[in-house]
């Protein structure tokens, strides 16, 4: 499957980002954030299908929960940043 | 065992926070420290803890509530923040050491509002007259920890936001109780301890957060883990550490307890012992009790004193017929010299919303035959 990845500043924030997600019915998971794309060390992310990425990423900014970094996997299984 | 000394701790629990503790210990790990079932089972339960306590105190978001291991704790991370060696600050006069200590370490400059007790325009009064344009931060207790005096939190934050003056206060003895509206007071910290009216494990703490904040602790968060720097963001900026998760779901349990019994309705049966104490105490000779003549002036907190008893003595004596309360200062020199008892201490009871009518009827019967034995010739 196709799926985007929400990097967020902590856990703490990944967590109130998929509350978010969850309440407006996209369904969200915490992952911690894969090395290779994890530039500061140690972090978490959340995981949308790709299809509703544009949906989620319009909760976020009504929440006020803007993300760290946006990442789509691409069919070659690397990550592509997402520019927002 | 009748325990009325809650103002410390509260030792009866309701049973469901003792299931989390060890429910925690057996199937927790660290929040934010894998990706494993143990580590974000601890995570869901640490963020639930935050989200309820957000509700409870009116604060904006999750992240803005900071676990720590106790109220002392917390307050010497909210003073240390806004407090610079030499700084006024005004403080009132019924603080806890867990203000004045670390403000006499930081060297701090400290006016001190006071007055008798029970006396909120005076206390009011002397605030007024004390906070001017010096005053870098005000730090008040929302009911003494002696007295169980409820202070004029309301109006000090409103004087505060209207001055510009940065407030911190100490709700260790009204968290649970009385209603602690973050975003109504303005206030930029808000302390309180996990192990008392919410009905926590000891080791639990919290800090709410409207302000910039300076660590405490430097250490592992989980997080920006490259970066040598502590993170800018909370809560991992002030949770250094691996954290208390015991603690916090016994807590979390603690605050959805409060929440389903009501704060006022624990408040409340809290005020009906506090007044059926009183009764049976200014009943017998010789003893002076530290009651409002307003109920609403006193939280689940009273004092007393005795002539020719020492507090310390009865508080062994009743001890030993296993009713359990605290004597001397409590912590609190300053509340004691504000209430003029700092020479003599006096006895506390302080009460939870699990102690009963009965336990207070018994409490005042076993104090009497103590009391008369001092009185006694000989003794």
């Amino acid at each position: 499957m196709l799926y985007s990845l929400i990097v967020c500043r902590s856990l703490t924030y990944a967590q109130r980002t998929a509350a978010v997600l969850g309440r407006g019915g996209i369904t969200a998971t915490i992952f911690r954030s894969p090395r290779a794309i994890d530039q500061e060390g140690c972090s978490y992310c959340v995981r949308v299908a790709r299809q509703r990425l544009t949906d989620a990423l319009l909760l976020l900014g009504r929440a006020g929960l803007p993300p760290k970094r946006v990442l789509m996997l691409t069919q070659d299984g690397l990550y592509q940043e997402v520019v927002l | 065992m009748i325990y009325f000394d809650s103002a410390a701790t509260t030792l009866q629990k309701p049973p469901e926070v003792v299931r989390a503790s060890v429910y925690a210990m057996t199937h927790m790990a660290s929040p934010g420290r894998g990706g494993h079932r143990p580590a974000m089972l601890a995570a869901e339960t640490a963020f639930s803890c935050r989200q309820a306590a957000a509700r409870l105190f009116h604060v904006e978001d999750p992240e803005q509530v900071v676990f720590t291991f106790n109220a002392t704790h917390a307050l010497n991370i909210a003073i240390k923040s806004l407090v610079s060696p030499g700084d006024t600050v005004l403080i009132s006069g019924y603080e806890h050491n867990a203000v004045t200590r670390p403000l006499h370490a930081l060297g701090a400059t400290v006016r001190v509002f006071t007055g008798p007790l029970f006396d909120q325009e005076a206390l009011l009064r002397s605030f007024e007259e004390q906070l001017d344009s010096q005053v870098r931060a005000v730090i008040c207790t929302h009911v003494s920890n002696v007295f169980g005096y409820v202070l004029p939190v309301e109006e000090i934050a409103a004087r505060c936001r209207a001055q510009g003056v940065p407030l911190i206060l100490d709700a260790s003895q009204s968290a649970g109780c009385l209603p602690v509206d973050v975003q109504a007071l303005d206030a930029s910290f808000v302390a309180m301890p996990g192990h008392k009216g919410l009905y926590g494990p000891q080791g639990t703490g919290l800090l709410l957060c409207r302000s910039d904040t300076k660590t405490l602790l430097e250490g592992g968060t989980g997080s920006a883990s490259a970066r040598q720097e502590m993170p800018d963001f909370l809560p991992d900026r002030l949770e250094a550490g691996t954290h208390n998760i015991p603690g916090v779901a016994g807590l979390l349990a603690g605050i959805r307890y409060v929440q389903r019994e009501g704060s006022a309705q624990i408040l409340r049966r809290e005020r009906r012992l506090v007044q059926l104490t009183a009764r049976g105490l200014s009943r017998i000779p010789g003893v002076t009790v530290y009651a409002a003549q307003d109920p609403t002036l006193q939280a689940g907190v009273l004092s007393f004193r005795t002539n020719g008893a020492d507090c310390e003595e009865i508080g062994e004596r009743l001890g030993r017929r296993g009713i359990a309360v605290r004597a001397g200062l409590h912590c609190a020199p300053l509340a004691h010299q504000s209430a003029d008892t700092f020479q003599t201490g006096t006895v506390r009871v302080s009460f939870s919303g699990l102690n009963t009518p009965g336990e207070v009827e018994k409490f005042v019967r076993e104090l009497k035959p103590i009391l008369s034995s001092f009185s006694a010739p000989g003794k």
